[in-house]
């Protein structure tokens, strides 16, 4: 298992373009939090201060298209044949790069995070509002942004792993977030509805307390979350160990 | 020694039958070249013996061992296919370290194997950059990495110059000699004469010859007519 992480880790660390794309994240939530003060939020409530800090999980649609870059962007590049040349265990290959990519989800994530809380405190700094670091969302909030982040990394792995087509499995998550799974809630009622992926990251997120009725509870959201991203994974996995790479 | 072994080889892809019932041996020591017209099954046969294709029956064996059984796979198979791929913006060596680190193989290695083919001074240059010619050879760096006793090479002389066919022509000579297995597909008759010393016939997924090539001339000519009557479709 260690060549195989080894192998993936330097796949990684030698090409731009996931990096960029990460890169992306801190982006959004500067520009997330930002729009949220702009728009009149008030740095004086406590809730608004969780409401900024939710913006790390919205940096969690990068780890998405980051994990279905892992199976996917290999099938698009023909690299995927010396990964199993390399590895005739294919299962595995799938494992390893659930594990890594998960790993590099969190320290997004994490970076995330910081980000988050350096510019909700310069912002409620500039508008006279009291940061507090200790207020009982900060950390939750916060906590369930990075973990939104490695989830969705580990979903994008399995649904890249399962469509192997990279231009189709980024559709099929961008139509998803786009639109699908909105329809989808509706038709289904709140009741089922927040078992929905997006529904669940919200939950997890903690990006939307004023509806918390009709979400899941936090850990709820990320147990769900793991549902999924394990369930893509078996289903890649099982429907990859006998189809010819040709 | 390490040889190649194809027993009752079979594939089927829905009604089309790609490869049936192919078997030969490749003996270690020699070159064996694996002839046939376009779309006889050679790519089909070698990518089941490499375990990324399941074969409908039958099996191919290396050193007595089915690809997915070995343990250290690259460094007992090397393999050249024509549909490798590589990352556009990783560089030659990068994209060898990531297979050296597959196969717990040390980075020494990968520069070893740029210079054999010639690559070392393109070694940090993107893939993107690259010439057919120039990714045809980082394909054999990679396929040599490991050291292998057995090598598969599919078409390897596409894209070379012709100085580079002769280098390729001496290389394979080379590794024959020192007891490897090599098995080069290939529909490049002139080329095969001068290099191999066993042959594989197969046309319509079928096998029509296998043996020591001298048994139907070693002439361009001679052999240029034994393909052609050999893989000609039976009316």
């Amino acid at each position: 298992m260690l060549p195989m992480i080894r192998s993936e880790f330097r796949k990684l660390t030698t090409i731009r373009g996931p990096w960029l794309l990460l890169a992306a994240g801190p982006l959004i939530v500067v520009a997330g939090v930002t729009g949220l003060v702009v728009s009149g939020g008030n740095v004086q409530d406590p809730a608004v201060q969780g409401q900024a800090l939710a913006h790390v999980g919205l940096a969690a649609m990068l780890t998405l298209i980051f994990g279905i870059l892992a199976v996917a962007g290999e099938y698009r590049h023909g690299t995927i044949t010396d990964t199993y040349l390399s590895f005739p265990a294919r299962g595995r290959v799938v494992t390893a790069k659930l594990g890594v990519y998960a790993l590099v989800g969190a320290a997004a994530g994490l970076v995330s995070s910081v980000v988050a809380l350096a510019v909700t405190a310069a912002w409620w700094a500039a508008k006279g509002g009291t940061f507090h670091l200790s207020a009982g969302d900060t950390w939750r909030a916060l906590a369930g942004g990075v973990a939104a982040n490695i989830a969705f990394a580990a979903i994008g792995v399995g649904l890249g792993a399962l469509v192997r087509n990279l231009a189709a499995a980024v559709a099929v998550a961008l139509a998803w977030i786009a639109a699908i799974e909105g329809i989808a809630g509706q038709l289904l009622g709140s009741g089922l509805a927040r078992w929905l992926p997006f529904y669940a990251s919200e939950a997890l997120d903690r990006a939307n307390l004023t509806s918390s009725a009709r979400l899941l509870p936090q850990w709820g959201g990320g147990l769900v979350l793991l549902g999924y991203a394990g369930l893509f994974a078996a289903a890649a996995v099982l429907g990859t160990l006998n189809r010819d790479v040709t | 020694m390490a040889q190649v072994e194809v027993r009752g080889l079979t594939k089927t892809f829905g009604p089309v039958s790609a490869v049936r019932d192919m078997s030969f041996t490749a003996p270690a020591g020699k070159v064996t070249g694996f002839l046939g017209p376009n779309g006889s099954g050679k790519t089909t046969t070698l990518r089941m013996i490499l375990g990324l294709v399941r074969p409908t029956s039958g099996e191919a064996l290396i050193g007595g061992v089915r690809y997915d059984r070995l343990t250290q796979p690259r460094r007992s198979v090397g393999a050249l296919l024509e549909a490798t791929g590589f990352h556009p913006g990783r560089s030659a060596r990068d994209h060898l370290r990531v297979i050296a680190a597959a196969n717990g193989l040390p980075d020494r290695r990968v520069d070893e194997v740029l210079g054999q083919v010639d690559l070392a001074w393109n070694a940090s240059r993107r893939v993107r950059q690259f010439s057919l010619g120039m990714r045809q050879r980082l394909g054999l760096a990679a396929a040599l990495l490991g050291d292998p006793e057995v090598l598969l090479l599919d078409e390897p002389a596409n894209g070379l110059d012709p100085a580079g066919v002769a280098w390729l022509r001496g290389l394979q000579r080379r590794l024959a000699s020192e007891g490897r297995t090599i098995v080069v597909a290939s529909h490049v008759l002139s080329e095969v004469a001068q290099t191999v010393d066993h042959v594989v016939i197969v046309s319509e997924g079928q096998l029509r010859f296998a043996g020591p090539l001298r048994e139907i001339g070693e002439t361009n000519n001679a052999l240029e007519s034994a393909f052609l009557k050999l893989t000609v479709a039976p009316s």
